[in-house]
């Protein structure tokens, strides 16, 4: 214990220096402005920034790019919730409930309730960082693919649950984003599945690509065939910031939510982006009247945000306790660190204590910069959305654009989402949800790996699920969540059936 | 009077494209690189990249074009206008293995570049988990080629530097190992720590820190000398397999038809470079290995290329037939 | 949204309005497509799962429940499919595939005032002066902010610049 403190002494010490405060503040600020904007997600405004941290020295320099993942995490939530646009794939649930309070006027709020929750979590995460993050590592080292694929199957049965609609469309949905996820290069073979003969399908699909078609443009397609559903209609903007009672109602669900994602993530290979799924259903479950969620319900946005900033700070955890990254942004702080000359490894905690714990002193702070930044913008974006629609959406259309093409400057990119902007807008009018698909397309693609390569390891045993413990109890789960999904529509429809 | 006006002619063409060559560049330069952000490739174009920007007076900018084992971004830049504005990282997967794994590739590694040079080459390791049961090399390749051992293997993916070095290591020893693809080196590496697979074979730059504290065990570096990062860990000559030797190598090139005076303006730059003591130092701090002045050449590169795709299109084409 | 409505009295019109069977023939044709594509990938054994397996057992799956969908709207009804406007779709879609092919050609500069311009046919409500005032103004804001602040290698023009 007196060893933590003094830790974390050597720690704010390194990170209230002046200039690493202002770089914080710089990343923090950068990272939101970019993260805003349609289309790109935390990794590519990591890439686009990255060249503007070379001229600093290592330790401010990773601050800075700390600070500029979660400006950018905390950017695509505003979209979120703003236009429907989810920034990242972790964002996607706070489109539901977010966008729709924002429909109904209450956008202030829940850009307030967000950025609230995610600096309690923030703070609970870097205590876990600073407490126990070493020792956690070893348990998530545990975590191999079969327990991966039992963790997987246990989110699609969540994803499931999740749907406002019926049960049977969002099995279909999640289907649709699990074909859609086989689509690019085979892992084992190197065939290539699905790619129509078309070269820049051959990596698969690209999350940014589907979710900005998906919700994206096709909200934009809703938009302009319905005036009256526009965010910004429900003029009188009230209340910016959240009240008294939206707080108390919105604690329990921020306090669960910090637990869950603080565990999940930790795991390597982006299991945190089961977390805010896991925290929207189980708030759904506990709440006394479910059917607020989809509509606006302040515990639907208040969870998912608080367990996805938890779960962004966690996941630094593998990364500096032992040098491997657990999913394609910490592989980019790896790219950056190794740049300034600081090789990560399980070494970097006592050889560079300094910089273990700045960073770890700055994730705090960072988070205290977001709120601090954030809170005076909401009244800016909440502004924003009183410009008339008409000149607005051109300008959400082009930014999209711009976004989508510098993720990997290719324009097919770009038709792509033009394509899924069709799709997504098919899907409104069919009444099918896309949110169950797009979890099922992140899901699909870890599912499937992980899948192979416990039977490869296994040579072929489908015993190893089972024999597994961990593996055997999420699969257990996975099936009681789909079975408490599915029972209720089949007794529906049997009552139908005898109504009948 | 007609041949006065042709030598005018060519005296002049001469004299242009040596101008353009002294002003080159005049404009930022696009480096592609085929691979996603923080990379081993990628963090070498932009060491690189920096010094050539402030050299050269112009900004060189890396772009990344990730897909299909670096292919996509290479079939861009071959395809790029030959005017010295475009250049690309390549490296032993893009122009050594690639006519061999992608049977539609879009480029021929050994006609459609123009070669600019050597950058560094990345020694790669074999390594496995700390507690696997084998004292050293010899008795790790008797445990491969041991069927009943049941040695499990991961690599990054069909294409990827980990998968072609190791199947060239299987090929020669004649190992017998259970193979796992995972997506990239990051979670293989992952569960090799874990203990979940035995082995793999990857580039320096992923592993040295992992083989510093302990976390993995190396057997042997595929190279003719041993790393200085890792100076405890002997060659595959010294262990008793001297026919195993690999480096991830990585190459700046042009698209066919670049003006000669310009690719040995950049050539020229890349020399000083790697004699550049700061920037010596970043490559050397990967434990990367950097070419000495006789593989700096613009030639030295072209033939490495052509040795390379004739050394790993047997291979590799053997694992295709057996794999599928 | 939700119209309820009691069976329908059988007319194809009538069931093609119906969101949740239109919905699952798209499923269904989804599925077969999907199948068709992967049919030559190798479905391996459970010990080595092929490339085949998985998007041939989830277009399967696809299928039959795209199928019980539609068999869901046939005998119970369901909601129907509001109107289906052109004019919004074609521009906008038109706007993101118009930027797509004219940005590494012509250019942000050019691209830039494109979209927007082709995207504001999509809306009734627009007025041109603002339109094009809009175009300039945010392609100038864009450039400015991508090319030069962030230094992101987006063409800005290239038939005028070469860059």
């Amino acid at each position: 214990m007196p060893d933590l403190i003094g830790n974390l002494g050597l720690g704010f010490a390194t990170a209230l220096t002046p200039m690493n405060l202002a770089l914080c503040f710089l990343g923090c600020l950068v990272g939101t402005l970019i993260g805003v904007l349609p289309g790109v997600g935390p990794i590519a405004t990591i890439a686009m920034l990255l060249p503007l941290t070379f001229k600093v020295e290592p330790t401010g320099a990773l601050i800075m790019l700390a600070g500029i993942y979660y400006g950018a995490q905390y950017g695509g939530s505003t979209t979120a919730i703003l236009i429907n646009v989810p920034g990242e794939a972790t964002a996607v649930v706070t489109c539901l409930d977010g966008h729709a309070m924002a429909r109904k006027g209450q956008a202030g709020i829940a850009l307030g309730i967000a950025a609230l929750g995610s600096f309690f979590a923030g703070t609970v995460a870097t205590l876990v960082i600073a407490a126990i993050g070493a020792p956690l590592t070893r348990l998530a080292l545990l975590f191999g693919p079969a327990e991966y694929f039992g963790l997987m199957v246990l989110g699609l049965g969540l994803a499931i649950v999740l749907a406002r609609g019926s049960v049977l469309k969002a099995i279909i949905m999640v289907l649709s984003g699990l074909l859609l996820s086989t689509v690019g290069t085979d892992l084992e073979t190197g065939q290539e599945r699905l790619t129509l003969g078309i070269a820049d399908l051959s990596d698969g699909i690209d999350f940014a690509v589907l979710a900005m078609g998906v919700f994206g443009i096709a909200e934009i397609l809703r938009n302009l065939e319905n005036p009256e559903a526009r965010a910004v209609v429900r003029g009188a903007i009230g209340r910016l910031l959240p009240s008294a009672a939206d707080l108390r109602k919105a604690f329990g669900p921020i306090v669960r939510a910090t637990g869950l994602g603080s565990v999940l993530g930790i795991l390597p290979g982006n299991g945190a982006v089961l977390a805010p799924f896991a925290s929207y259903t189980l708030e759904k479950k506990l709440a006394r009247d479910p059917s607020r969620f989809g509509k606006g319900a302040i515990e639907g946005v208040a969870g998912p945000e608080a367990a996805n900033n938890a779960g962004a700070q966690t996941a630094f955890i593998p990364l500096l306790t032992l040098g491997i990254p657990p999913n394609a942004v910490m592989a980019l702080m790896v790219g950056a660190m190794t740049i300034h000359g600081v090789i990560p490894g399980p070494q970097v905690m006592t050889k560079s204590p300094t910089l273990f714990w700045g960073m770890v002193a700055s994730m705090w702070i960072g988070n205290l910069m977001l709120l601090v930044i954030n809170l005076p913008l909401i009244g800016l974006w909440v502004r924003l959305l009183k410009v008339p629609y008409r000149l607005m959406f051109t300008i959400i259309l082009l930014f999209c654009c711009i976004g989508i093409y510098s993720i990997n400057n290719n324009p097919w990119d770009v038709y792509f989402t033009a394509f899924f902007g069709l799709a997504g807008y098919l899907l409104i009018k069919f009444g099918l949800e896309p949110a169950p698909m797009l979890l099922g397309f992140v899901l699909g693609r870890l599912m499937e790996e992980k899948l192979r390569q416990a039977l490869a390891l296994s040579e072929g045993s489908f015993m190893t699920f089972v024999q597994r413990p961990v593996s055997a109890a999420l699969l257990m789960i996975a099936a009681a969540i789909i079975v408490i999904a599915v029972l209720p529509a089949v007794r529906r429809g049997r009552e139908e059936a005898f109504r009948e | 009077m007609n041949r006065f006006v042709a030598v005018l002619a060519a005296a002049s063409a001469l004299f242009a494209t040596a101008a353009i060559a002294q002003n080159y560049p005049t404009r930022p330069v696009t480096i592609i690189v085929p691979f996603a952000a923080g990379g081993p490739t990628d963090i070498i174009a932009r060491i690189v990249g920096e010094y050539f920007s402030k050299a050269l007076g112009q900004q060189f900018i890396v772009e990344n074009t990730a897909g299909a084992g670096g292919t996509t971004g290479i079939t861009r830049g071959a395809q790029a206008k030959p005017d010295g504005y475009t250049i690309m990282m390549g490296h032993m997967g893009t122009h050594g293995a690639a006519p061999a794994l992608y049977p539609n590739l879009k480029y021929d590694p050994t006609k459609d570049f123009e070669p600019i040079g050597l950058v560094a080459g990345t020694p790669i390791l074999i390594v496995a988990r700390k507690d696997f049961p084998a004292a050293d090399l010899k008795a790790f390749v008797a445990r491969l080629k041991d069927p009943s051992a049941k040695v499990k293997q991961a690599h990054a993916g069909v294409g990827s530097v980990s998968f072609t070095s190791c199947t060239l290591l299987s090929s020669q020893v004649g190992a017998k190992s259970i193979v796992a693809a995972y997506r990239g080196t990051g979670p293989a590496l992952n569960d090799l720590v874990g203990g979940q697979v035995d082995y793999m074979c990857d580039q320096i730059v992923n592993l040295v820190e992992q083989v510093k504290g302990g976390n993995v065990k190396a057997y042997a570096i595929a190279t003719a000398q041993r790393s200085p990062a890792l100076p405890d860990v002997p060659t595959t000559k010294e262990a008793g397999l001297p026919e195993y030797q690999v480096s991830a190598w990585n190459a700046l090139f042009a698209p066919k038809g670049t003006p000669k005076e310009i690719v040995a303006k950049l050539n020229e730059t890349l020399v000083k470079a790697l004699d550049d003591e700061a920037t010596r130092k970043r490559l050397l701090d990967l434990g990367s290995v950097i070419p000495d002045k006789a593989g700096r050449s613009p030639q030295a590169l072209a033939e490495l290329v052509k040795s390379e795709v004739a050394r790993w299109t047997p291979i590799l084409k053997a694992y295709g037939a057996a794999g599928q | 949204m939700r119209a309820e409505n009691p069976r329908p009295s059988g007319s194809l019109a009538q069931l093609l309005r119906q969101q949740d069977f239109v919905g699952g023939l798209m499923g269904i044709g989804l599925a077969a497509f999907a199948f068709w594509q992967s049919a030559d990938l190798p479905m391996g054994t459970l010990g080595g799962i092929g490339a085949g397996m998985l998007p041939k057992s989830l277009a399967v799956t696809l299928g039959l429940l795209s199928a019980a969908l539609v068999l869901d709207a046939l005998l119970a009804g369901g909601p129907t499919i509001d109107r289906w406007p052109i004019r919004g779709p074609l521009f906008v879609l038109g706007a993101v595939v118009a930027f797509g092919l004219t940005v590494r050609p012509l250019g942000l500069v050019v691209a830039g005032p494109l979209a927007i311009l082709i995207g504001s046919l999509a809306s009734s409500e627009v007025r041109w002066k603002e339109t094009i005032v809009v175009g300039a103004v945010v392609t100038a804001a864009c450039v400015g902010l991508f090319k030069f602040a962030l230094g992101l290698p987006i063409p800005l023009a290239p038939w005028l610049i070469g860059y």
